[in-house]
């Protein structure tokens, strides 16, 4: 179907055009990086902004680095950026292993992390690893800069805590030395949406950061579980008592595309073989990144 | 026209097969691969093209108390509204109960109601917004099993003054509006008789076939008063049939529709007969002189084209101890959906060949077709019998198992063969069952064991035998035009459908064959009903039989004219005469070869300078003349409704993993009897393309509905169709080729057959892997982990 | 808007609007029809094109996004000889409808483009957004791996 309403389109060349053009408009705003989520909700008339600022000719926010253990995620690093990135495959590998499960390349090609975040759907996989990352998010609005934590991004349903004349600049994570998996639950092989995710990071401490997708409004840090078995390897008790708390950290839903309880079900054996592989992939062994663990 | 055979007459006259039997690449491969081809939508009709957008209902079963259009005829570059009002016909391919626009009441959710004409495609779909429709909502009827129980509220209370084939039988007063029966020896006494009687029921849901092109038409009513309607189909000529006799009241006659069919993106039943076309035909018809395109959404593309029936089975079978199956009882309650001018016959089908691919001596099937407010059903790839296949196969694996009888051993022991009695009286045509079976079998490994070294993993296997006969009207025909150009090479007229499946490649090389040619040298095209002759429909896997047979009559037709030629001019006999490299040639006289580019279109000069022969231009045409439909209502007794079966088997080899239930297909073998392959390549790819299809049946796709009648995946993003990651690891295809004594070549077609039997393989499979037998489709990852969970194993 | 849009090489000064989408402009404005209408939201592939070299779904570009970029198509892949990608497709029996193969093509090309001697698995990433049903991929998958050995027999 073709996109049903007109509105008009800017192409800022810097962040203060941006905000400037976010803030002066009179209606509704939308911000266009990849576009693969807005132009989508275009066509379902699900979204009808007055105005579309396409950032893409911003300079500076395509960095994606790492400095001091701090990787910096700009907001137009697409999810093919995040593969094809040896910095990433070697500081956030879990950024790579979520990217490859994003839909396929010719939308990763276009979609960012960032605007991932931004649609804030409970099955974006960013969501998981960027809570297991400790992320911050990084926004410039008409008062100047700030930034929020992860935890604190998701607000709800499709809600974030950005303001709507705010762009989102970048990302930013101080990364440990660890292990992790980004484990996701699909309906076949070739690409879905997640009926429920988890992604756990481990340092050489043992010390866990689990969070879960797709079975709550928003993507959720697992800290009961984590603080439970901090400081102990994964070993089959270990394991067991923090899968017996995974139902009481989600809060998954029946829907057209999986039941709660089996999703439930599929949150415990993903911690499960999730646990297992990411300690092994902090000791240097277990399946190499990107291998499906289910 | 010629009455040896020609499979045996070519064979003999040019010793080996040239053209037929090898691998011949396709004649449209480049334009496919090279962007060349054109699809409708593809096609340009300039600035005088309007777009259409239809007001769909949003309601199961309502009554439309009124609608206004006004404020969608006063939007920006808005040209015409259309309703029920402007076109109070109905229509339908073998049961008159489908309109074109709703009329007084809408009995699905998407169906059209008024329709929007403008210049963009944008302004159409802003104004059909503003369309208002006021309903009176009445109870809708979404289950078949309650739509056939005593005083469910009528759908259809016109039922009784429906048109329909004299095949089906109507219950006027219900919602029942095709009931097949057959009646064959005596069930009751064969169960009390058997040693094992097991009873069960199996569901299958709905599915949508998914071409990747979406329906498209294009109408043009010109000035002169032409209608030409450019279409996605897999059907022109029926297509122009239906155009014509729904719109008969404008005036039209069958010489003045036109439809012209380019390259289809896919098929699988979807584009047979008539569903959104009929909507575009008519706009254009309110719009005179302007081109209207109708182009539906994805969304549309899921409800509003036709979608495969759900079907409730209860399948009742008898056997004696040594495996002998005495008897099946088979009901099968369809989910017909809101119109059957299609799926009726669908239901028919199932009905008559429900036993499946056995000799069986009692025979009680009840096929019902029940309306229900949901969909249209219609044809889908296997027509009826991919979905009574799970069931039946699923069935004989337990009954075998219970008697403690090897599955393979128990199917080959009461495979069907030639001459054995089919449910309706006729008799069985050769077939190479058995071979298929052995081959299929020994292809995966039958009767060993396997195990996986990972504890959370179990390995099974599964076998299912198929079949299916071309489901069609009695009469059913094809015909084909051929005509030599100056150098030599041939067009050839056909109006099958090239739907992917390599259609006019085949064709190609069968007239190739007959004429001595290579394949590169013949030309055949898309059709057009104005100048292609007639071709029933592209569907039931007949046109490389039917539309064969008239290709290869017509260049027969042709080869006699050349020989008749060369017999005037040089006196030969023709039956001494050949075809071979472009040449005729005589096997009395070795020297003797006349270049066919030399006189095929201005004929050979004599001694006396005169000139014999000129155009060579010959037609060729095929229609069963064995086959009847007249069989008794009651028992379904004394016709021959099916030309013939094509049968095969499938087997599989998959991994569960038992934590997660997903299934892993390893290996899937499928042997299927194309009779002769004229074509092995694409015979390979109708194997590969059938079993994913089937295999995403069984493991993923499915269509649901919420309890208001609204289909709740109507796009890719819910309704998962394979991607190139959801394939087994291997495929095996393996061709049989037990001759049809009456196909071109011995070809019978494969193209359905293919999609059959993998569900029922899978679920045997599964049964063979975890010892938990799933009885309804699909067998999703989560429904095996849920069996794991609660088997006690 | 007006925008400057390169397409198989050739520069085009378009008028469009805002709510335009790439595929439509290409297919009714430029007159090039091999992307192809499938789903209109980005699930099926069949609107592939390459942007500035790498695949995208032309079904969820704008087409004021595309100012200064360079689209390539089907029609600039094969223009003057078809690829051997395109070659193995027609001798592999790779398509049958051929509604998926211009999609399919471009992302098959985009991969060997960055990795000219992939395995199946890497053939499968590539190819996972365009759906084919049709053919069942193996043959598909089948071309693209011979390509792959072809170039690997070439340049050692
Ligand atoms: S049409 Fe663009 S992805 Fe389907
Ligand atoms: S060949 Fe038909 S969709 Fe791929």
């Amino acid at each position: 179907m073709v996109i049903p309403h007109d509105f008009e389109y800017v192409r800022p060349n810097t962040l203060e055009e941006a905000t400037r053009a976010l803030a002066d408009c009179s209606g509704s705003a939308q911000v266009l990086a990849g576009g693969t989520d807005l132009v989508a909700w275009l066509r379902d008339d699900a979204v009808h902004p007055d105005l579309v600022v396409d950032i893409k000719a911003i300079d500076g926010l395509r960095d994606l680095a790492v400095a001091d253990r701090t990787m910096t995620v700009g907001s137009l690093v697409t999810f093919t950026d995040l593969m094809e990135s040896s910095v990433v495959a070697e500081h956030a590998p879990l950024l790579s292993e979520a990217a490859e499960t994003v839909a396929s390349p010719g939308i990763r090609n276009r979609a960012t992390v960032v605007g991932n975040i931004c649609s804030a759907v409970p099955s974006c996989d960013a969501g998981p690893v960027l809570l297991a990352y400790d992320a911050h998010v990084h926004l410039v609005g008409p008062e100047g800069f700030r930034s929020v934590p992860i935890e604190a991004w998701f607000v709800g349903l499709r809600q974030t805590a950005r303001r709507e004349d705010e762009i989102v600049t970048h990302l930013t994570m101080e990364l440990p030395t660890h292990g992790g998996c980004y484990v996701k639950l699909m309906r076949y092989g070739g690409e879905d949406l997640a009926q429920a995710a988890v992604a756990i990071v481990v340092d050489d401490a043992h010390d866990y950061r689990i969070a879960f997708g797709a079975v709550a409004p928003t993507p959720v840090r697992a800290h009961a579980v984590e603080d439970a078995i901090r400081g102990r390897a994964p070993t089959e008790d270990v394991i067991a008592e923090a899968v017996a708390m995974v139902r009481s950290e989600i809060s998954p839903i029946n829907d057209l595309r999986a039941t709660a309880e089996y999703r439930a079900h599929m949150c415990e054996v993903m911690l499960a073989r999730g646990l297992v592989a990411a300690d092994q992939r902090r000791n240097g062994d277990g399946p190499e990144y990107r291998t499906r663990l289910i | 026209m010629t009455t040896t055979h020609p499979f045996e007459a070519e064979a003999e006259r040019n010793g080996e097969l040239n053209a037929v039997g090898t691998s011949a690449v396709r004649i449209d491969g480049i334009d496919k691969i090279s962007g060349a081809a054109q699809f409708v939508d593809d096609l340009d009709f300039g600035p005088g093209l309007l777009h259409g957008a239809v007001v769909e209902s949003p309601h199961a079963y309502a009554r439309i108390v009124s609608i206004d259009t006004s404020k969608a005829e006063d939007a920006p570059g808005v040209v015409k509204v259309v309703t029920g009002q402007d076109f109070p016909y109905n229509f339908g391919m073998y049961m008159g109960d489908r309109y074109i626009f709703a009329q007084g009441h809408v009995r699905f959710v998407g169906e059209q109601v008024a329709g929007v004409i403008a210049r963009t495609h944008r302004q159409a779909v802003q104004a059909a917004k503003l369309v208002e429709v006021e309903y009176e909502v009445l109870e809708a009827l979404l289950d078949p099993k309650e739509a056939v129980a005593d005083g469910a509220p009528l759908i259809h209370p016109d039922l009784g003054e429906y048109s329909h084939v004299p095949w089906f039988f109507p219950k006027a007063g219900t919602n029942i509006a095709h009931w097949r029966k057959i009646r064959k020896g005596d069930t009751e006494r064969a169960f009390a008789e058997a040693d094992y009687v097991l009873a069960d029921t199996y569901r299958v849901p709905r599915y949508a076939h998914c071409a990747i092109e979406p329906h498209v038409t294009v109408g043009k009513l010109d000035h002169a008063g032409r209608l030409t309607v450019w279409t996605a189909s897999q059907s022109p000529h029926t297509q122009r049939h239906l155009f014509a006799e729904a719109l008969a009241p404008l005036g039209f006659s069958h010489k003045d529709v036109r439809v012209i069919t380019p390259y289809v993106g896919g098929g699988f039943g979807g584009k047979a007969g008539v569903t959104m076309e009929v909507i575009g035909a008519a706009m254009a018809t309110a719009v005179k002189g302007h081109p209207v395109k109708l182009r539906f959404t994805r969304e549309q593309e899921f409800y509003n084209t036709y979608q495969r029936q759900g079907v409730v089975a209860e399948l009742k079978v008898g056997v004696m101890n040594d495996g002998t199956i005495t008897a099946v009882e088979h009901t099968l309650y369809w989910d017909a959906g809101a119109y059957v001018e299609y799926g009726a016959n669908v239901v028919n089908a199932a009905g008559l060949s429900a036993t499946g691919p056995y000799r069986v001596p009692n025979i009680r099937n009840d096929s019902l077709c029940v309306y229900t407010n949901l969909p249209p059903g219609g044809p889908y790839r296997g027509f009826g019998y991919s979905e009574f296949h799970f069931g039946l196969e699923s069935h004989l694996d337990r009954v075998a198992a219970a008697i403690g009888m090897d599955p393979v051993d128990f199917r080959r022991k009461n495979a069907i063969v030639e001459g054995d009695e089919l449910s309706y009286g006729a008799h069985m045509n050769p077939s190479g069952l058995l071979p298929a079976i052995d081959e299929t079998a020994s292809a995966i490994d039958w009767g060993v064991e396997e195990q996986s070294d990972d504890p959370n993993t179990v390995i099974g296997k599964g076998i299912a035998l198929f079949w299916k006969a071309p489901a069609m009207p009695p009469n059913a025909s094809s015909a084909s035009f051929l005509k030599f150009n100056e150098d030599g090479s041939v067009n050839v007229s056909v109006s099958g459908m090239e739907l992917g499946q390599g259609y006019l490649t085949v064709m190609a090389q069968i007239a190739a064959e007959v004429l001595g040619l290579p394949v590169e040298k013949v030309r055949v095209e898309t059709p057009d009903t104005d100048r292609n002759p007639y071709e029933w429909q592209t569907v039931a896997s007949h046109v490389t039989w039917s539309s064969g047979l008239a290709v290869e009559r017509a260049a027969v037709e042709a080869r006699e004219k050349i020989f008749d030629v060369i017999h005037q001019v040089y006196g030969y006999e023709d039956d001494t005469l050949y075809l071979a490299d472009e040449q005729v040639k005589c096997t009395t006289d070795p020297d003797f070869a006349k270049p066919l580019r030399d006189f095929v279109i201005d004929g050979i000069q004599t001694e006396d300078g005169t000139w014999r022969g000129g155009p060579i231009v010959a037609s060729g045409k095929f229609m069963p003349e064995f086959t009847n439909a007249n069989s008794d209502p009651e028992t379904g007794q004394g016709g021959h409704p099916n030309v013939h079966y094509t049968v095969g088997a499938c087997g599989m080899v998959i991994e569960i993993d038992t934590h997660t239930g997903r299934i892993f297909v390893r290996k899937a073998a499928l042997a299927v009897d194309a009779g002769k392959a004229i074509n092995p390549d694409l015979v390979r790819g109708q194997i590969t393309g059938g079993l994913v299809q089937g295999l995403a049946t069984v493991l993923y796709e499915d269509m649901r509905f919420d309890e208001d009648g609204r289909l709740l995946n109507p796009n890719f993003t819910d309704y998962k169709i394979p991607t190139a990651f959801d394939i087994p690891d291997e495929m095996i295809p393996i061709i049989i080729e037990v001759p049809q004594p009456d196909g071109p070549f011995g070809a019978r077609g494969v193209g359905e057959h293919t999609m059959i039997g993998a569900a029922p393989a899978i679920a045997n499979a599964v049964f063979d892997a975890l010892g938990v037998r799933i009885t309804s489709m699909p067998i999703t990852q989560e429904k095996v982990a849920q069996a794991v969970s609660a088997s006690p194993t | 808007m007006q925008v400057t849009i390169t397409v198989n090489g050739e520069s085009w000064d378009l008028d469009v609007a805002p709510a335009d989408v790439l595929l439509d402009v290409l297919r009714e404005q430029i007159g090039v029809k091999s992307p192809k209408i499938g789903c209109e939201r980005g699930d099926c592939g069949s609107c592939t094109v390459l942007l500035d070299r790498r695949t995208v779904r032309s079904c969820l570009v704008l087409a004021v996004e595309v100012e200064g970029h360079e689209v390539t198509t089907v029609e600039g892949i094969g223009a003057d000889r078809l690829s051997d990608l395109q070659e193995l497709f027609i001798t592999l029996n790779s398509f049958q409808c051929g509604f998926c193969a211009p999609g399919i093509v471009l992302s098959a090309t985009e991969l060997l483009d960055e990795n000219p001697n992939p395995d199946r698995h890497d053939v499968q990433e590539a190819l996972s957004g365009n759906l084919c049903r049709c053919t069942g991929y193996e043959p598909i998958i089948d071309a693209v791996l011979a390509v792959g050995q072809r170039s690997g027999e070439v340049t050692p």
